[in-house]
């Protein structure tokens, strides 16, 4: 192969493949970038059996063919050379890459070796704004366990939704917590009998770090079971969790006995405030809510203590709950909103947090038991 | 030629497994599976189709071939996607959804209770039926038919298993029961901690409003007399109120020292029985069903034979545990040799538990000294010395690691019972001195 490229159009993207080598494979082809050369483009792409991403950058071809290279070196010098022209030839089963003043030699391994990250694209299942997988995508993904030895919880549900303008809802929950959104990408027509489908959170986390853009395609096939986001010259493909997605619809509560709505920059300082004694004390904080105000506190036995009001809208009984500090930041940090609403029933029924004015999301989190 | 599906594959696997690389087997076939064999199509299952490709591309012909060996025909291989990871299980999927399936199962109602603690698990021979009976109609009527129900037994007989039966038996028939069950130091910390805090408001309300209340070792309240009142009052206010109580010991009421009189009339006021150590076929018993919990296939022999040379169902299920383990890692089955093996070490390992004690004391009787002394702090010349024999003969005597001569010796460093240790053996060469060691040295033999 023989190929010309600029190297400031790789920029972010060559970093997003290298999040699809594996970390350490026994299987030296998996440590590397595949690049290919073909109708104008260069693409490069990276595996790790579990997840591919395949990206591709405009080129001046001229020769086509493929070869793959080790990523990690690839990527460290791409990233370590300056900006400019860059050529790369293939020469005796070697890689020769040369900008104005570098010359290297990459060892390879042949492009037969590589597994192929997709067959066939599937089925189109829906076209996603860019501005949806950031806003409700991140709202959610968050939840989802990164334990892949649980495989539902390591997943995102996507779900056909009757009414409510066609939409999906996106649900994903570690089991301690659980993080749902309603009519996302409303008015997407789908024309699948399929009405439901698990996405590994890792991808989906991918998906939402990639930040350009304008649209992505959702392609599903049956065939082999995947599920392939196509946006712009960028591929992601992973295979569907089969595992049943837990009847997440029973836990939501339906009432609450006590209901807070609380500015989001208010009460995430003081939670973390807080955890500072938190962080000795198995992270528990503890919200207790007045008439008019959330008192936020936590305690250490070996530090002291730490107590934090905060001004609130109050409707219903007085109440108390404790809850692990990550989960209230995690939560806190992925929402953009203003304004949140804090609903419970007692202090050892899953708390609910919601957005003011935005009735399509909600976050639940198990609470802690303490001793009283 | 018929064959399982799995064994087929395991056998396939075994053949691919000398004709590739390591690397190779562990990251591409090891997720694999034979799905079906139909036809001449053999139907495999890969987790992904990143490995599906690789598969395809390069092993085809190596797998076709290892296909067609085991199964004599010219089959045709196909792959399909899928995991075969085994069935995720509901309860695994947090407490989240725990909570979900049964709402009032509120963390911690039933705290401290073991779910598999159920009558049903219980093994049941003469020497325990009465009590057996008894919990059971106590289960069925509480607060009626026998109250309070007293157990009394020596240790590991199954009082607190029965205890915990009677308390998932009434949980199971009716979710809304309010049930306690404590250990009596718990009880005894919870009052301290009332008093403590100046709140025995809530904790009066804890305990007086519950519909079962279930204590176990009740004898450890012996002496300490402010628990004995709180005890006392939620006595009458639970039993006037038709609540039931449940409590075990390790002797009868009559007999616990330092216990109020009023109390121990009260605690015999119920239905009184006892449990006496398990006899053989009971013991054999045990050993089945521990050994089905563990789900471990245990013969009758292997059983019999374990059941007579351990006594109390803990050392049950301990030796049964060892012996399990001991097939496991050595690959083999079990046999009487193996048990005899396995229990003469758990003998041996017993004495070595037992004898550090009896060894500081006899030292500190010949030196006219108390233990808490040759444990604490104090650095007296003859403290010190005692205590350098101690270390001493802690090490050659038991051979005991210089650790666990330092916890024993009251929480000391390693390095200090190394000195103290070399420091007698120095001393060992002066005259006179050997001659006090044996005199300790047969103390301990005696």
């Amino acid at each position: 192969m023989k190929t010309s490229f600029l190297s400031e159009n790789l920029g972010k993207k060559i970093a997003l493949v290298n999040h699809a080598v594996s970390s350490r494979s026994q299987l030296p082809v998996l440590l590397n970038f595949l690049l290919v050369s073909k109708k104008g483009k260069l693409f490069i792409s990276a595996t790790d059996l579990e997840i591919g991403i395949e990206v591709s950058i405009s080129a001046n071809v001229e020769e086509e063919g493929g070869v793959t290279v080790p990523a990690k070196t690839f990527f460290d010098l791409l990233t370590n050379i300056p900006k400019g022209k860059i050529t790369l030839h293939t020469e005796d089963q070697k890689l020769i890459l040369k900008s104005e003043k570098i010359r290297t030699v990459f060892q390879t391994i042949p492009q037969e070796e590589f597994p192929k990250i997709y067959e066939e694209k599937g089925e189109k299942r829906a076209v996603v704004e860019r501005k949806t997988i950031e806003k409700d995508f991140a709202k959610v993904v968050f939840a989802a366990s990164q334990d892949s030895g649980r495989p539902a919880l390591s997943g995102v549900l996507m779900k056909k939704e009757e009414g409510r303008g066609g939409g999906f809802v996106l649900v994903a929950t570690d089991g301690y917590r659980l993080s749902l959104k309603r009519g996302v990408g409303g008015g997407v027509s789908s024309a699948s009998k399929e009405d439901q489908l698990v996405m590994p959170a890792r991808i989906i986390r991918e998906l939402v770090s990639v930040r350009e853009g304008e649209s992505v395609e959702i392609f599903v096939s049956d065939e082999s079971n995947q599920i392939l986001f196509f946006q712009d010259e960028t591929v992601l493909a992973v295979r569907l969790i089969e595992a049943e997605f837990p009847s997440y619809e029973k836990i939501i509560p339906t009432d609450f006995s006590t209901r807070v709505v609380v500015g989001k920059n208010e009460i995430q300082s003081a939670v973390k405030a807080c955890s500072v004694f938190a962080r000795e004390a198995a992270s528990i904080i503890k919200f207790s809510v007045g008439k008019d105000k959330l008192v936020v506190s936590a305690s250490a036995p070996s530090l002291g203590e730490s107590t934090i009001d905060v001004d609130a809208v109050v409707e219903g009984e007085e109440n108390e709950i404790a809850f692990n500090s990550r989960y209230l930041l995690d939560f806190f940090s992925n929402i953009e909103e203003e304004e949140v609403i804090f609903e419970m029933t007692g202090p050892l029924n899953p708390g609910v947090f919601k957005i003011k004015g935005d009735d399509t999301f909600l976050h639940i989190i198990m609470p802690i038991r303490v001793q009283e | 030629m018929v064959k399982d599906n799995q064994e087929l594959w395991t056998i396939i696997l075994g053949e691919i497994e000398t004709e590739v690389s390591k690397a190779i087997f562990l990251t591409l076939f090891k997720q694999t599976s034979l799905l079906s064999f139909e036809e001449g199509v053999a139907t495999i299952a890969a987790p992904s189709t990143m490995i599906i490709d690789l598969l395809q591309k390069r092993f085809y012909q190596i797998i076709k071939k290892a296909v067609d060996k085991h199964t004599e025909i010219d089959a045709k291989i196909i792959f399909v996607p899928k995991n075969v990871m085994p069935n995720n299980n509901p309860e695994k999927n947090g407490p989240l959804f725990q909570e979900a399936g049964k709402p009032t199962v509120t963390i911690g109602h039933l705290p401290r209770v073991k779910k598999d603690y159920t009558f049903q698990t219980l093994a049941v021979s003469s020497s325990n039926q009465l009590a057996y009976v008894s919990a059971q109609t106590v289960s069925r009527k509480i607060g009626i038919a026998y109250n309070p129900l007293f157990i009394y037994g020596p240790v590991g007989v199954g009082k607190t298993h029965l205890m915990q039966a009677i308390a998932n038996d009434v949980y199971e028939n009716d979710e809304g029961k309010k049930i306690v069950y404590i250990t009596s130091e718990e009880f005894t910390n919870e009052v301290v901690e009332a008093i403590r805090t100046n709140d025995t408001a809530r904790m009066k309300k804890k305990f007086r409003s519950v519909d079962v209340l279930i204590i176990d070792d009740i004898q450890f309240v012996a002496g300490k007399e402010r628990v004995q009142e709180e005890l006392f009052h939620t006595f009458n206010i639970l039993i006037d109120g038709e609540s039931q109580i449940i409590l075990s010991s390790d002797r009868p009421p009559s007999e616990i020292k330092k216990l109020e009189k009023r109390l121990s009339s009260r605690f015999a006021g119920g239905l009184t029985v006892d449990i006496e150590p398990p006899d053989f076929e009971l013991r054999t018993a045990i050993l089945l069903i521990k050994a089905k919990k563990y789900n471990f296939n245990l013969t009758i022999e292997a059983a019999k034979q374990i059941a007579e040379k351990e006594h109390d169902t803990r050392g049950l299920e301990g030796a049964l545990l060892r012996i399990i383990t001991q097939s496991q890692t050595l690959g083999v089955e079990i046999s009487s040799s193996l048990i005899k093996n396995v229990l003469s070490n758990g003998e041996h390992r017993e004495i070595g538990n037992y004898r550090p004690d009896e060894l500081i004391k006899n030292i500190c009787s010949f030196y006219k000294i108390k233990p808490t002394q040759i444990k604490g702090e104090k650095r007296d010349a003859f403290l010190v010395k005692a205590r350098q024999i101690a270390m001493y003969l802690l090490k050659k005597e038991l051979d005991l690691s210089y650790v666990e001569i330092g916890n024993i010796l009251g929480g000391r460093d390693h390095t200090t019972i190394m000195y103290g240790v070399n420091k007698i053996e120095g001393l060992l060469l002066k005259k006179g001195f050997s001659e006090e060691i044996q005199m300790i040295t047969s103390l301990n033999q005696e």
